[in-house]
């Protein structure tokens, strides 16, 4: 019952942490040769993990994140290299398996620095698949990866997942808003709202706009150019439909706020906005003076300097969204530079300072 | 009854913690420094697992102790490193940034004391489990460990007023530092496993605070 209520609440809120035990569990009947596998205290991550990867023999590591998914959790460095150091020091793994090779999530690049852990641990630091969903053709093929296993897709259901699990917990206030002081209104904001979001994380990547924000504000306009041409061209004013569109308008721009921080395949719009306001910090949670935000503010810029690449392919293995690719010389080249969404895995990985972010 | 969960949010300024810890403690964890000092050989080499600001360190070395501290806070270790300086601690008292997992680099038998306060109620149990095994290890022949933190109380009664009181605090402390702590269910069963024995269990107010110390000595 209470694995179940975790489920659902790791689903609908995923804002907030739900963790699940920190420690070492084999998956199948695991023995000394089988492969482990790294993740995040996050309980819904680990028990997906393990539905996707119960026909095969592995230990699965679970690593301190304070209860918060592998994405999140490394962007606030709560995933981080201590935390898998950690684990894998204390949990026993040393004594029940005879290789020393540990598959990490790519996603917890920008918190887990890889060469650190294998100088701390002695293991050897493998990037598994971005999608649990291919861990299992990645171990059959030895431990290949093709460029779709390296990318972030953002696909339908990612979307609709990862947009529930943030976005419902302020649809839900809103709600709860609306009950206290406009019961009247919450027919129609319940209604309008969740169709808003279906659609809008239904079709964003068509939707034209680099960042979250930029397209909800392109729905909204076309909201109300479609509604003015149904009143034009019926000569009706409907007040019911203003009233579902004024609630969807109002919709849109959070669902298009937040989808910068929820897709690894956008720069992020609400944590460099916070930071802009001034809003330095929530509790730990920082805005203000994070590389990651001073790159997305503009007052940083990644640089690379060729002449200190060691080759080691790191940036090109964890890079989400492709911007790095190996060249000819075996040196690191930038291929795709638009696409860079500041998540700072290519910097935590880089072993030489190649790759650096200076203040402009 | 009380908790000490808030502590999170106190570490976020280390410079006062040592005295917001006390004043909303009503000076219970001063006594518990004290006490923990009191047991402690004049002297004696110590290892301070968690040492935070050096708080407790300085007070060892007044008992002519040699204090080796490590805390995972960098922040933490800063303010230990300040100490250093302007109290003149050199030689005396050094302060690094690690986890219990680099206990493991610390040579066999080199300590004639561990203490330790707060600082088990934040790991999970694989962590307590290896720092307690690594402290048996390191620690000299009839040394001696002791750990005092927040437990959980040991009747039912107190348990549930414990728990009204703690999750407020939780929640107030989580929302805040995006951290908690877990007050520990059964430290002296734990040390025993680990192959300690159990010397004193103490526990503040006659039992109704969860605040309790423990001496061990290596069995």
């Amino acid at each position: 019952m209470i694995s179940f209520f975790k489920t659902i609440w790791g689903m609908l809120f995923r804002l907030f942490p739900c963790p699940t035990k920190v420690g070492l569990c084999g998956i199948g009947d695991p023995g000394p040769d089988s492969p482990v596998l790294v993740t995040c205290n996050f309980d819904l991550t680990v028990k997906r993990l393990k539905r996707v990867l119960k026909s095969i023999d592995v230990w699965l590591l679970v690593a301190e994140s304070k209860g918060v998914n592998v994405w999140c959790a490394a962007g606030g460095e709560e995933f981080n290299t201590h935390s898998v150091v950690s684990a894998v020091k204390t949990c026993g793994i040393e004594d029940r398996v005879t290789h020393r090779t540990l598959i990490l999530p790519p996603r917890g690049a920008p918190g887990i620095n890889a060469a650190e852990v294998g100088s701390r641990t002695g293991w050897k630091v493998r990037w598994g698949p971005v999608y649990a969903a291919d861990i299992p053709r990645y171990l059959a093929d030895n431990y290949k990866k093709d460029e779709g296993m390296k990318r972030a897709r953002y696909d339908l259901p990612e979307r609709l997942d990862t947009g529930l699990g943030s976005i419902f917990p302020i649809y839900f206030i809103g709600a709860m808003g609306f009950f206290i002081f406009g019961r009247n209104l919450i027919t129609e904001y319940l209604v309008a709202g969740a169709p808003a979001f279906i659609v809008f994380m239904s079709l964003c990547p068509w939707i034209p706009g680099r960042r979250g924000i930029t397209k909800a504000f392109f729905v909204d306009a076309v909201l109300v150019s479609t509604l003015m041409i149904i009143e034009v061209s019926l000569k009706q004013y409907i007040s019911q439909l203003r009233l579902f569109l004024i609630i969807a308008l109002v919709m849109i721009p959070v669902y298009g706020l937040e989808l910068g921080g929820l897709a690894s395949t956008m720069k992020s719009d609400l944590d460099p906005f916070l930071a802009k306001l001034g809003i330095g910090a929530v509790g730990n949670v920082a805005f203000a003076g994070t590389v990651r935000t001073e790159l997305l503010n503009g007052y940083r810029e990644l640089t690379y300097n060729e002449d200190l690449c060691i080759g080691c392919r790191s940036c090109a293995e964890v890079c989400p969204q492709g911007v790095w690719k190996m060249g000819k010389n075996n040196k690191a080249e930038v291929v795709n530079k638009e696409a860079c969404t500041a998540c700072r895995a290519c910097l935590v990985q880089c072993k030489t300072e190649a790759i650096q972010a200076p203040r402009v | 009854m009380f908790s000490y969960v808030f502590m999170k949010i106190l570490e976020m300024k280390p410079t006062t913690y040592d005295r917001h810890m006390d004043r909303a403690s009503r000076s219970h964890v001063l006594e518990a420094k004290r006490a923990i000092v009191k047991e402690v050989t004049p002297g004696s080499y110590v290892l301070d697992v968690g040492c935070g600001t050096g708080d407790l360190a300085r007070m060892m070395i007044e008992r002519t102790c040699i204090v080796d501290g490590f805390d995972m806070n960098p922040a933490m270790v800063m303010a230990a490193g300040e100490r250093i300086k302007t109290e003149h601690l050199e030689g005396k008292f050094s302060a690094r940034q690690r986890g219990v997992e680099g206990m493991d680099g610390i040579a066999t038998e080199t300590y004639d004391a561990i203490v330790s306060t707060l600082v088990f109620s934040e790991l999970n149990d694989d962590e307590k489990c290896f720092a307690l095994q690594q402290a048996q290890r390191i620690l000299r022949p009839e040394g001696i460990i002791i750990i005092a933190d927040e437990v959980v109380p040991q009747t039912w009664c107190r348990r549930i007023l414990h728990s009204i009181i703690r999750l407020p605090l939780f929640a107030i402390t989580y929302v805040i530092a995006t951290n908690a702590t877990n007050p520990l269910a059964d430290l002296a069963g734990e040390m025993t496993r680990a192959g300690f024995t159990i010397e004193k269990e103490v526990r503040s107010h006659g039992g109704h605070s969860p605040w309790s110390w423990a001496g061990k000595r290596r069995r």
